[in-house]
């Protein structure tokens, strides 16, 4: 069967090579995809999961080079490491929290095929990876009933 | 999710880090099938596919259905469910993200530099 991607993300987890791999079609050029991942003023629009602008971004696109982003009124939640291989527009490499992330872009028709691998490099850390997503996500889930409740009240009153 | 169940999960995601085996899923996602059936997609001998469907069977993702001639095997819903649920919430979160930059990029100008 053939995997269909569009609007939706393929997410496999590989523990033999302790990698979390995205699959993405993108209706968009490598090169436009590939600004979006490396300049402060967008990836500042779409970084943070919540749609939250970030509140910070500092990035230096260049191997060795690092990059902080932190997230809008949460100054404890930050993102940051460093950049390792910088190749526009196919090709970014970078190591943050002890794992390696990488960006693999690829023409597709008019589009992209973005890969995005998280590299955890052991079990260990694979397995915190998803323990820390899983503590993320339901707290995500809370924040979203919150906002769906706040609008329920409002609606009512 | 416990740690103690880790061990299930171990199987259930080396069994899935296999595009073929990942595609008999998908299969029996439609229905239950012989060996015969989940064969005739690929160019592999049915031997090749008993063997994928070993180590499914091996992670508890899928069982032999009730009829006993043919051997159709079929999804263990259960076990699926398990490796879903302690996916899903990074999924979602990258797929959030994935969202936010999908919609990004239309309004980006494709000579923007």
């Amino acid at each position: 069967m053939p995997p269909a991607f569009q609007n939706a993300t393929d997410c496999v987890i590989d523990r033999a090579a302790h990698t979390i791999r995205f699959v993405r079609d993108l209706d968009a050029p490598p090169r436009l995809v590939f600004d979006a991942w490396t300049k402060p003023e967008h990836i500042s629009c779409w970084w943070d999961a919540t749609g939250a602008r970030l509140e910070s971004c500092e990035m230096d696109v260049r191997p060795g080079g690092a990059f902080t982003f932190v997230s809008s009124g949460k100054p404890d939640h930050v993102f940051s490491g460093t950049y390792r291989t910088v190749e526009p527009p196919h090709r970014l490499v970078f190591d943050a929290n002890g794992a390696e992330g990488r960006l693999i872009l690829a023409a597709n028709g008019e589009g992209t095929r973005m890969t995005v691998e998280i590299d955890c490099k052991t079990a260990e850390l694979l397995d915190h990876y998803l323990e820390v997503g899983v503590t993320a996500g339901t707290s995500q889930t809370l924040a979203n009933l919150e906002t769906y409740l706040a609008g329920q009240e409002a609606a009512a009153a | 999710m416990a740690i103690e169940s880790l061990p299930q999960l171990d199987l259930i995601f080396s069994a899935m880090g296999d595009p073929t085996r990942r595609a008999i899923l998908g299969r029996l996602a439609l229905g239950e099938a012989t060996v015969a059936e989940l064969a005739q997609p690929f160019a592999f001998s049915q031997p090749t596919i008993s063997r994928h469907l070993k180590v499914l069977e091996r992670a508890g993702l899928i069982e032999g259905g009730r009829d006993a001639q043919r051997r159709p095997r079929r999804l263990r819903l259960e076990a699926m469910k398990q490796a879903a649920d302690f996916i899903e919430p990074f999924r979602r979160e990258w797929e959030q993200r994935f969202d936010n930059l999908a919609n990004h990029l239309t309004t980006m100008k494709p000579g923007e530099e």
